[in-house]
């Protein structure tokens, strides 16, 4: 039987979300930045370690400073949200805590993962640390423009929301 | 003194003023008619060469300017393309517009020709059928083919935008069925949301020669492709056959397993009319 689920990318603007979307389904990266419209949609069929195969449909949806603002109707539906904030800009950050209640509260169902982006302009010893100290939840920091921990983290994702 | 001899004397003694005075003049009509001799001259000699040099100047244009201005050209159009294609579109449209209306006139009289040429009780049936209508039997041959065809068939869930089946009457195609699937979700939703029209819901898609009629359920939506003239009474029919399927052969089962799912809209619609 054919697995599909829908992921959502959410997050402030300009926090690489378009760039992790790229980097993982075409292997790609740009320094050019072009803000996102509404929503694009791209697909990954992902080898699960069982053997199946999973397509994932991913909405990379455009930015917004909270996560209210993003358009109902995109996200619903979802098997998974992945929350970017940008690692050097701590704007992007500070009321995380804020914006996944938010999502937990109206999507009760759907686990969403939190991803800190563009390690490769910050020491990610002192960013750890800085995390933890202020409370700032994440699942894994990656660099969309190195392509570290991208791949890793979708696959990880992938496992998780087809258990 | 002879009387001859004072009279010139006299004439000297009265007209010398006026004598050289006269003489002035002669000499300055001397003076002018030398200037004007000798630009003619000058112009006879000087006119030919401008005129070669103003010939070899035009010649040259194109070697010497030609790049400069191809240059210049070149670089406005790359700086303003949307200008460029802003302005040429109008252009363009209206002249695709008279060319396919010529085109299509010349097609139909084709056909009359050759159908007048070709018998077969196809072409006999049509033959009486553009007698009784009053049109050419070309402008019918047409009509036929601009009928409007089912193309693809999308069953989609709701909220998430993933693909639970698909059916193309024509071959399965190139295009990635699980991105349309998604997009036409993103685009249903985002018209559904930013006009804010309570619980209505987007029906009809239209770009150039294709429709998407979009017939809504509670949690799923089936999006038909059409090709050619989607008139009323092919929406009708549309509409029939897709409840008809979805009320006696979809179960709850079927739209968790999207294979069996897909089995029952192919074998459904394969056997309908449209």
């Amino acid at each position: 039987m054919k697995l599909s689920k829908k992921v959502v990318l959410l997050g402030h603007f300009g926090v690489g979300k378009t760039s992790l979307f790229r980097r993982f389904i075409d292997n790609e990266f740009s320094q050019e930045y072009k803000v996102t419209l509404g929503v694009q949609i791209k697909k990954k069929i992902v080898q699960l370690p069982d053997g199946r195969e999973l397509s994932m449909i991913i909405w990379d949806a455009e930015g917004h400073s909270n996560s209210e603002d993003t358009r109902k109707s995109y996200l619903l539906g979802s098997h998974a949200f992945i929350y970017v904030f940008d690692l050097a800009r701590e704007e992007t950050y500070i009321n995380i805590n804020k914006d996944l209640e938010y999502l937990k509260e109206n999507y009760t169902k759907v686990p969403a993962k939190v991803l800190g982006n563009k390690l490769d302009l910050v020491n990610e010893k002192e960013i750890s640390a800085h995390l933890k100290t202020n409370n700032i939840p994440f699942d894994c920091l990656t660099s969309a423009k190195t392509n570290k921990n991208v791949q890793d983290f979708f696959s990880d994702l992938a496992e998780e929301i087809t258990k | 003194m002879e009387e001859q001899d004072k009279l010139k004397i006299l004439k000297e003694l009265l007209l010398t003023e006026e004598k050289e005075f006269a003489d002035s003049i002669a000499q300055k009509v001397e003076e002018l008619t030398k200037i004007v001799h000798q630009k003619k001259e000058l112009s006879h000699k000087v006119d030919p060469i401008i005129d070669d040099k103003l010939e070899e100047f035009v010649q040259e244009i194109p070697k010497t300017l030609g790049p400069t201005i191809t240059e210049a050209l070149k670089e406005e159009i790359k700086n303003s393309q949307d200008a460029v294609v802003e302005a040429l579109f109008p252009i363009i449209g209206k002249m695709i517009k008279k060319y396919i209306a010529h085109e299509m006139k010349l097609l139909s009289e084709n056909i009359s020709k050759k159908t007048k040429q070709a018998f077969s009780f196809k072409n006999w049936f049509r033959r009486t059928k553009a007698k009784v209508q009053g049109v050419s039997e070309g402008d019918l041959a047409i009509s036929d083919y601009a009928k409007p065809r089912l193309i693809q068939m999308f069953v989609v869930e709701k909220n998430s935008g993933i693909l639970l089946a698909d059916y193309s009457p024509l071959s399965d195609g190139t295009i990635d069925k699980e991105m349309v699937a998604g997009m036409l979700t993103a685009i249903k939703s985002f018209v559904e949301d930013a006009f804010q029209g309570g619980d209505q819901n987007l029906e009809l898609i239209e770009y150039e020669l294709y429709t998407i009629h979009i017939q809504n359920f509670y949690s799923y939506y089936v999006a038909a492709v059409i090709s050619g003239a989607y008139n009323m009474m092919f929406k009708e029919v549309l509409e029939d056959q897709i409840i008809d399927f979805a009320k006696n052969y979809i179960s709850s089962k079927d739209l968790e397993d999207s294979t069996l799912f897909t089995k029952k809209l192919k074998k459904h619609f394969a056997d309908e009319i449209v």
